[in-house]
């Protein structure tokens, strides 16, 4: 493996501050505004994700994965499907097939919102284990 | 002054994605296929789809450049000097039949927005047609205002669902090729 050299930055730094929180921002609104507006879990999650990668491409892969919990990423797409597969079956109890979210007592377009924070949940956790994964993962040579 | 714009896009993306293709450079071709999928970005902002815009700008031009590069950096660069990789002739001559039966079916294709294209209409020759049903009954049934949203989630939820296990897998499967955790091991 050829050395990465990691370059401290001070302008690269500064902006990421900057911009990180309007990018975070950004990311949960495009996940919980799928439904009035473009975009949604899958965009969202992504956008999220993209957050993480800035401030590792400002402060370097290793500190950012030091600063992340990773059982904290593992639980967002773990139980990002269990939270989808859950509300698959739940829509039975209430008379519908499943996943016919409109037989469940809430507002449909609430439970398609709820699915799509799933799915934010699931994108930005899998994009974020796969970006530490092929940067930082495996083992040393 | 909307077309002049239009084509030179196109031009654009045509020539990102040849560069693509023929860079021998990986690290090279990894950025020209970033600058390729923001220009398809916007295209589909152009031909009404800023769902699928979002999704290839942060998808194609942001993630997958970035799992790209870090991949490539893992790897030695060819300190080769030809800058392009040499094209099979024969292998381009089918590639350019390919495209031009492709184009044939251009004339086909309704114009961008059009609210009369036959896939638009609720019922056609062949009964009722899903996109025309989506695209009348979504708010009413759903009450969400994108109907991407509405057909993602609710018509077609299982596929939603089936990808969304798919992208777990790919995930679990990688954190086994690597074997143990994201975080590198240390002697």
């Amino acid at each position: 493996m050829i050395p990465r050299p990691y370059f401290e930055s001070p302008i690269v730094m500064t902006t990421v501050r900057l911009v990180a929180p309007f990018a975070l921002t950004y990311g949960i609104f495009v996940t919980l505004h799928g439904a009035g507006s473009p975009g949604g879990g899958f965009q969202g999650g992504v956008v999220i994700t993209s957050v993480v990668i800035m401030i590792a491409f400002a402060f370097g892969v290793g500190p950012t994965l030091d600063w992340t919990d990773e059982r904290v990423v593992a639980g967002l797409f773990g139980g990002g499907v269990l939270a989808f597969g859950a509300v698959t079956l739940i829509t039975v109890p209430f008379g519908g097939s499943l996943l016919r979210v409109d037989a469940l007592p809430i507002p449909t377009k609430y439970a398609i919102e709820a699915v799509e924070v799933f799915i934010g949940a699931i994108v930005a956790g899998v994009v974020t284990s796969l970006f530490f994964l092929l940067s930082e993962g495996g083992e040393e040579e | 002054m909307t077309l002049a714009l239009e084509l030179a896009l196109v031009g654009f993306v045509l020539s990102t994605a040849a560069a693509t293709a023929l860079l021998r450079d990986l690290l090279a071709s990894i950025v020209v296929f970033a600058a390729f999928s923001l220009g398809v970005s916007i295209i589909w902002v152009i031909l009404q789809a800023p769902d699928v815009a979002l999704t290839e700008a942060a998808v194609g031009a942001g993630v997958m450049s970035v799992l790209l590069l870090v991949t490539v950096a893992k790897t030695a660069r060819s300190p080769d000097d030809a800058p392009l990789v040499s094209v099979n002739p024969k292998a381009l001559a089918v590639v350019l039949v390919l495209v031009l039966v492709l184009v044939t079916t251009l004339p086909a294709l309704p114009p961008v927005g059009d609210a009369t294209a036959p896939a638009l209409q609720e019922t056609n020759e062949g009964g009722t047609t899903p996109y025309g049903y989506y695209i009348g009954n979504a708010y009413d049934e759903t009450g969400v205002e994108n109907a991407v949203t509405a057909v993602l989630v609710f018509y077609r939820g299982f596929d939603t669902f089936g990808e969304a296990v798919v992208v777990f897998s790919a995930v679990v499967g990688a954190l086994i090729l690597f074997g143990g955790g994201m975080r590198r091991e240390t002697e």
